[in-house]
């Protein structure tokens, strides 16, 4: 039994860094109808960004804010970062593509991806850099007789946080009911007197922001970071959005979080090898029985 | 304009193909030309750099003793780009070269396309990191050799170590699906097998982890359930790193043993020295570890040359290549392709390499290679395990 709780924490762990990303991937989608391939690499980019400063600073950071100072230092830079490397993304290779079409739109979200996993590797080379062991809390101790770190139960206070935020925010506030209005149509949203490119900057900012404190969270949890790790990442967390319904902010964390959980526990009890198979069987079968995903609305989709 | 711009191009590029169609050609006179096939780019681009490096300084050694049969060496590389498409392309580039022999390829699934193009065309290719078993015991290849060793002898000289020096009842086996990392988990399992009908040992657990991956917690979480007293993973250094921190941090203390691709620089990086420090591997000595005459003066040169060696074994297996070829020409006295196969596999008694005498069977495998246990030391350098 011991076992299995384990497996759960292990899959909730995992989820959530699924579901922050995914978060991103839907919010963009939702508002944008585009699915930014280049998430994941934001990602990536944000876990640079953080140990970058850690780092740079030879710890300095850490030395006079503490561990858990340091770590909220590297995700306040990594979101702030971010966030700007969105709306950047979004103003170079998005806006001017607008015009052209969807299909263009995937084509340069797919070259920003491209570029960004070169440009990481072309500044911070090929093999895999660590967050030193100096700056990365690791305090460890038990929970219900289970082995876990301090860290593991900050990353999943701090995501479930940060999901309930987005959710309170896009679903409970005036502002969330004009991102909801664009999502809805965007020229009738305009004619409401919302500033849609308020509403547009404000999701490229954010999705991005908070798939780059995944990053320096995941980097921190993991130690090791790769250039191409966004790869990885992005693919799962788009398989998240998938599931739970793109377009939807509650199902990009359920997504998330089943996705997680279906994997450590298929991987625990049954096989590892078999482990993304069985994961990508579960999403065919989502599919087949609910085409939209689990909490997707129906829509009439002009194709 | 647009015309006259496409037939410059297709003029230019045929002139490009023409140039290095008609390559360096070897006759009776002049340098021995010498290909080496390494992943100059690619996936394992540090790998293939650094046999490049040991292979210059082989030369650089063997052109100052005189060379052979009067005449210098002469290398050239051509880049298989660590994927078997390319391997094949650079394989035809090896072909029209004309060269004597090739040196190549580092790994298992990249060599297997070249290794079939240089048997059609009867060239001599000795690979220097390819460890499958089944390149030379799938079937005949007379023209294919190599100078490292074989998955098999990894997987038993794991299956010896655990069972016999460690006491271990209790094993769990892990690999990462790739040809390479499956491939020697499979023969560790069948090395085990006569511990186990002798009831010495069991396998408590045999799964596999999906590369390129982060979280590994569940399979770590399902092997600590089995109470392992012994944990061997033979898969590669990036996933090694995180298997072993997160391995730790559940509270699973068991020994840690590596695939000889599962340690290194980038595994103690990765899993943290607290972690890394006291983890073994399976691997083939590194050269530092060599105590031959001709590694002594290999070390000195390849420290002067690039300020220091090799921190994998593979790299010396490749300069160890050239020396099995180099030293077939010497004995068979001619640079004929047939004649030297034959030397190799028959009459190369007294010539010795970097890392031995270079003795090969009929199946084109080296004879004796040895294997080796390394440790992290408290310093992170890989040191000879002593048990």
């Amino acid at each position: 039994m011991a076992t299995f709780f384990e497996q759960l924490i292990n899959g909730l762990t995992i989820g959530s860094f699924y579901a922050l990303v995914a978060l991103g991937y839907s919010m963009v989608y939702g508002v944008m109808k585009l699915i930014n391939f280049a998430h994941g690499d934001l990602f990536a980019l944000g876990s640079y960004l953080g140990y970058t400063l850690l780092i740079a600073s030879s710890s300095w950071v850490t030395v006079h804010f503490g561990l858990w100072g340091g770590m909220a230092i590297a995700m306040l830079f990594a979101f702030v970062g971010i966030g700007l490397a969105g709306v950047l993304m979004e103003r170079i290779a998005y806006r001017p593509v607008y015009p052209a079409g969807r299909l263009s739109l995937v084509v340069s979200a797919l070259g920003m991806s491209i570029f960004l996993q070169n440009g990481i590797m072309a500044i911070w080379g090929s093999r895999p850099q660590a967050y030193p062991a100096a700056v990365v809390p690791s305090t460890r101790f038990s929970l219900l007789g289970l082995p876990v770190t301090t860290l593991q139960v900050v990353i999943l206070l701090l995501s479930f946080t940060l999901m309930l935020v987005i959710w309170f925010i896009v679903e409970k506030t005036t502002f969330g009911a004009a991102i909801r209005a664009t999502a809805l149509d965007r020229s009738t949203a305009t004619l409401m007197g919302i500033d849609v490119r308020v509403v547009i900057f404000f999701i490229f900012a954010l999705g991005p922001a908070l798939g780059g404190i995944a990053g320096v969270m995941n980097g921190m949890y993991y130690r090791a970071i790769s250039f191409n790790m966004g790869w990885t990442y992005g693919l799962k967390a788009f398989t998240a959005t998938i599931l739970g319904g793109i377009g939807n902010i509650p199902g990009a964390m359920i997504g998330g979080l089943l996705l997680g959980l279906m994997e450590s526990l298929f991987a625990g009890y049954v096989s590892g090898a078999w482990k993304n198979v069985f994961v990508f069987v579960i999403l065919i079968a989502v599919l087949l029985w609910r085409p939209t995903g689990l909490l997707g609305e129906k829509t009439a989709e002009k194709v | 304009m647009r015309k006259a711009v496409s037939v410059l191009l297709v003029c230019m590029l045929a002139a490009v193909l023409f140039l290095s169609g008609c390559a360096k050609k070897t006759g009776t006179t002049g340098p021995i030309q010498i290909a080496l096939q390494a992943p100059i780019t690619g996936d394992y681009a540090y790998e293939g750099q650094m046999a490049k490096q040991s292979v210059e300084v082989a030369v650089e050694m063997i052109n100052k003793a005189g060379g052979v049969l009067g005449r210098q060496i002469e290398v050239t590389v051509v880049d298989d780009a660590s994927t078997p498409k390319d391997s094949a392309i650079a394989a035809q580039k090896a072909v029209s070269m004309k060269v004597v022999a090739v040196i190549g390829s580092y790994g298992s699934s990249v060599t297997e396309p070249a290794a079939d193009i240089y048997e059609k065309n009867k060239m001599v290719s000795v690979g220097y990191g390819c460890t499958a078993v089944r390149l030379t015991m799938d079937k005949q290849r007379n023209y294919f050799f190599r100078t490292c060793g074989r998955d098999d002898a990894q997987g038993l000289f794991f299956a010896k170590y655990a069972v016999e020096t460690m006491g271990a009842k209790r094993i769990g086996i892990m690999h990462d699906n790739s040809t390479f990392g499956k491939g020697v988990a499979e023969e560790a399992k069948k090395a085990l097998q006569p511990y186990i009908d002798a009831k010495k040992c069991e396998i408590v657990y045999y799964d596999a982890i999906t590369p390129g991956e982060k979280d590994f917690s569940a399979a770590v979480t399902k092997l600590g359930a089995t109470k392992p007293d012994v944990w061997y993973f033979t898969g590669y250094y990036p996933e090694a790193g995180l298997l072993i921190r997160q391995a730790r941090d559940a509270g699973l203390t068991c020994p840690f043993i590596g695939g000889n691709a599962a340690v290194n620089e980038d595994f103690v990086k990765i899993a943290g020295l607290d972690v890394a420090k006291g983890a073994l591997t399976t691997e083939e000595p590194l050269v530092i570890d060599v105590t031959t005459t001709l590694a002594g003066q290999f070390r000195d040169l390849y420290q002067q040359k690039f300020n220091t060696l090799p921190d994998s074994p593979w790299p010396v297996y490749a300069a160890d290549a050239l020396y099995a070829i180099v030293g077939a020409i010497g004995k068979a006295n001619s640079t004929d392709a047939d004649t030297i196969a034959t030397t190799l596999h028959t009459n190369m008694t007294g010539v010795e390499g970097i890392t031995g005498p270079l003795l090969f069977t009929a199946q084109g495998d080296r004879e004796d290679v040895h294997q080796v246990m390394y440790e992290v030391a408290a310093n992170g350098k890989l040191v000879l395990h002593k048990p």
